[in-house]
C-alpha cells in the first residue's frame, strides 16, 4: 500500500515523505500501516540527554567466537564473507545479553509507572565492525526481540568519539584497549568477560555489583595497601574515616542507577525495587569498611547491600547474589567471579594495573572487530 | 555565456568512464583572502579536493590503466570570479590540484554548463545553487560546516536516509536516477579497494528511523552495488554530535526516495 508519493510533509525540518514502509517503527511515519508481522507497537527511544545510555559492543552482546577465530586466522575479507554468508543466522547471546534484558525489564516497569518520562535506559550497540555485518546484527536483534534501535558500526574507526556524542554512561566491550581509551576520556567503561558456566539471573530485577576501591572509589587507599601493606592500610583508613574517598570511574554509573531507584521508591517500591545494587569489597566491616560507607553517604548515594569480605574470595558471595554484572579493577577477582558463573567486568583503572603480572590486556586485539 | 578551459597541467580523463564531479570554485578557494603571487587561499572544500585526488591516486596504484576515476571540474557560478579567471587557474596550478577543466558561467547558465560537461555530481556551499541543480536532474550536495574539518586522506561519503537536507524540494525522478547512477559508480570504485585502508569510505545514517529502517537502507544500497563501510542508526538522537565525529565530505539523500522496500 503506497501513501502520499511525491507529497512533501515537513515537521520541524524533517521530511516525512516516503512510501509507507511497514518495517519502520510507528513514530517514524505517523501514517505507516503496520503489517501483521509487526504486531507490537515499539516504544519510542528516549532522547540521549534524558536517558542512561549503555553502549555495548557486538562481541559482548552476542557470542561471536567462531567468527572471531576466522578473523584472527584468516583475516578481514574472509571474516566479512563468512558473516554475510550467514546473515540470516542469528548469533547466540553473549555475556552482556542478560544484563541488557534486565535493563529492558526495568524500562518496562518504569514506563508503566511514568509513561511520559524519558528517564530510561537506552542501549546502543557500539561496534567497530564493518557495516557488512550490520544486517546479521540487525537480524539477530530482531530474533532475540531486543529493544536496541540505535547503533554505531564504525567500520574500523575508534568508537570513542561516538561514545561521547551519545553521552554514554557506561561502555562495555571485549576489547581492553578501547575500554582504557574510554576511561581516559572520562567514560565509565569495563572489559567484559564470558563466564565459564551459565548462572541463572533474575528476569525482573536488575542486579549490579561493584567492587569499592578503584571502581566506585579512587585507588588512593589501594596505593597505600600496595606500598605499605595491610596494617598500614587499616591504620590509614581508620585515621581518615571521616574524609570521603575520591570518586572512581564507576561512581557516576551508580549515581545514575540511584536516580532510577528513587523513582521506584517514590511509587512505594522500595522493598521490591526492580534495581538492586551491591558493594562487594575486600575491605572489612570492622575497620576499613566504615570509610567506604561514609564516603557513599557523603555523596548522597545509597547502596542496597554492602558485603565486606575482609579479603575472602568474591566468587562464592557473587554466586549467592547473582548479579547481572560485576565490576572489579583486579583481574584476580574478575577471573574468580567468572569461574563461578558471574558476568564479571574488568575496570582497568588505578594502581592494580601496574602491579599485577598478568598481561591479559597486552594481547593485541585493537584491530579486531568488536 | 559558458566557456570551458582545460587545465594543461593535468592529464584529461576518459570521458566515458570517468565520474565527473563539479565543485563550485567559491568553495575551493577564498577569493577575498589572497596569498602572495595573486594566489587564492584555501577554501572549505580544499580537503574534499585532496580526498578526491587521493582516491584517484590509489585507484591508479591498484591499476595503472584504471579509467573509473574522478574527473574534477571547477565551476564558477558568478561573474565576479569569472573576471578573475586567470587567478583561479594559476591558484589551481599553484596548489597542484587535479582539476581537469574550468567552467566559467553566470548564475543563469551554470546549470547548462553542468549538463554540457556531463557532470554527475555538483558540490557547492550555496544552498540555492544546490537546490536549483537538483531540480534540473543533476545530483548535487551541499558543502557545509563539516566539510572543512574533513580529512584529506580519505573521501568520506554519507548516505542519509530520512533526513532531507533540503526540505523545500522533492527529488525529481531525474535526480533520483542521477543519484543511483552516481552511487553505483561510487560502489564500483569502492570495490577496487579492500575492507581496510580504503581511500574511500561509504557511510550510511538513518536519522529518525530505527534498526529496521537502517536494515532496509543497507539492502537498498546493496542492491545498487554499494557496499557500506560504516552504519549509524540514530533513531531520533541529534545528528550534529554524530556528524561532527563522522565528518563526511558530503551527504547524499536522493537515492532512497521511491526505493522503499
Amino acid at each position: 500500500m503506497s501513501l502520499n508519493t511525491g507529497q512533501s510533509l515537513t515537521v520541524s525540518g524533517q521530511d516525512l515523505t516516503k512510501n509507507g514502509s511497514s518495517s519502520r517503527a510507528p513514530w517514524e511515519d505517523a501514517r505507516t500501516v503496520l503489517k501483521p508481522s509487526t504486531p507490537t507497537r515499539k516504544p519510542k527511544p528516549p532522547k540521549p540527554e534524558n536517558a542512561i545510555t549503555i553502549a555495548v559492543s557486538a562481541r559482548v552482546l552476542f557470542t561471536m567466537e567462531k567468527e572471531q577465530q576466522i578473523y584472527e586466522q584468516q583475516g578481514m575479507e574472509d571474516y566479512i564473507k563468512y558473516q554475510v554468508e550467514h546473515e540470516t543466522e542469528p548469533f547466540s547471546p553473549g555475556p552482556a545479553f542478560s544484563f541488557v534484558k534486565a535493563l529492558e525489564a526495568v524500562n518496562t516497569q518504569l514506563r508503566e509507572l511514568y509513561p511520559e518520562s524519558e528517564e530510561l535506559f537506552d542501549v546502543v550497540l557500539m561496534t567497530n565492525n564493518h557495516a557488512n555485518v550490520g544486517l546479521r546484527l540487525i537480524n539477530t536483534i530482531n530474533h532475540h526481540q531486543l529493544f536496541i534501535e540505535r547503533f554505531c558500526m564504525t567500520g574500523g574507526n575508534s568508537p570513542i568519539g561516538y561514545l561521547k556524542a551519545y553521552h554514554a554512561n557506561l561502555y562495555l566491550s571485549a576489547d581492553p584497549i578501547k575500554v582504557r581509551e574510554a576511561l581516559e576520556e572520562g567514560i565509565a567503561a569495563a572489559t567484559m568477560f564470558t563466564p565459564e558456566k551459565i548462572m541463572e539471573v533474575s528476569e525482573t530485577q536488575l542486579r549490579v555489583a561493584f567492587d569499592g576501591d578503584a571502581v566506585l572509589f579512587s585507588d588512593e587507599s589501594e596505593r597505600i595497601y600496595k606500598a605499605h601493606g595491610l596494617d598500614k592500610f587499616f591504620e590509614h583508613e581508620k585515621a581518615h574515616e571521616n574524609k570521603p574517598l575520591d570518586h572512581g570511574p564507576l561512581k557516576c554509573f551508580l549515581e545514575a542507577l540511584g536516580k532510577l531507584q528513587k523513582k521506584f521508591y517514590a511509587k512505594g517500591q522500595r522493598m521490591d525495587c526492580p534495581i538492586r545494587t551491591y558493594l562487594v569489597t575486600a575491605r572489612s566491616a570492622a575497620s576499613s569498611g566504615t570509610r567506604a560507607l561514609k564516603t557513599l553517604r557523603s555523596w548522597g548515594l545509597e547502596i542496597d547491600e554492602a558485603l565486606f569480605l575482609a579479603g575472602a574470595p568474591k566468587g562464592p558471595m557473587l554466586e549467592k547474589i547473582r548479579p547481572h554484572i560485576f565490576f572489579d579493577d583486579q583481574m584476580f577477582h574478575v577471573e574468580g567471579a567468572a569461574e563461578m558463573g558471574t558476568v564479571a567486568c574488568h575496570v582497568p583503572y588505578g594502581i592494580a594495573q601496574r602491579v599485577t603480572k598478568r598481561g591479559i590486556w597486552d594481547k593485541d586485539t585493537s584491530s579486531a572487530p568488536k | 555565456m559558458v566557456s570551458t578551459v582545460q587545465n594543461t597541467d593535468v592529464k584529461q580523463k576518459e570521458s566515458d568512464h570517468a565520474v565527473v564531479v563539479a565543485v563550485a570554485s567559491r568553495a575551493v578557494f577564498e577569493p577575498e583572502a589572497q596569498g602572495g603571487d595573486n594566489v587564492y587561499a584555501e577554501g572549505v572544500a580544499f580537503p574534499l579536493l585532496q580526498a578526491l585526488q587521493k582516491v584517484n591516486e590509489r585507484l591508479l596504484e591498484e591499476n595503472s590503466a584504471e579509467s573509473l576515476l574522478f574527473d574534477i571540474v571547477l565551476i564558477t557560478t558568478d561573474s565576479q570570479q569569472q573576471q578573475q579567471s586567470s587567478h583561479l587557474i594559476s591558484s589551481t596550478k599553484h596548489y597542484g590540484l587535479e582539476v581537469s577543466r574550468f567552467c566559467f558561467s553566470t548564475e543563469e547558465d551554470f546549470i547548462e554548463s553542468l549538463l554540457q560537461n556531463n557532470v554527475q555530481l555538483f558540490l557547492s556551499t550555496d544552498r540555492n545553487e544546490v537546490s536549483q541543480t537538483s531540480q534540473k536532474g543533476v545530483l548535487s550536495a551541499l558543502l557545509d560546516e563539516y566539510t572543512t574539518s574533513c580529512p584529506s586522506e580519505q573521501l568520506r561519503v554519507l548516505f542519509c536516509r530520512d533526513a532531507v537536507i533540503r526540505p523545500d524540494t522533492n527529488p525529481t525522478p531525474a535526480s533520483r536516477q542521477a543519484a543511483q547512477s552516481f552511487s553505483a559508480q561510487l560502489g564500483k570504485m569502492r570495490q577496487r579497494f579492500g575492507m581496510s585502508d580504503s581511500p574511500l569510505s561509504i557511510a550510511l545514517m538513518t536519522s529518525c528511523g530505527g534498526r529496521d529502517s537502517c536494515g532496509g537502507a543497507l539492502r537498498t544500497l546493496r542492491s545498487l552495488g554499494i557496499s557500506v563501510d560504516e552504519a549509524y542508526c540514530l533513531a531520533g538522537s541529534p545528528r550534529g554530535p554524530i556528524l561532527s565525529v563522522l565528518r563526511p565530505h558530503f551527504v547524499l539523500s536522493d537515492c532512497f526516495s521511491g526505493l522503499e522496500d
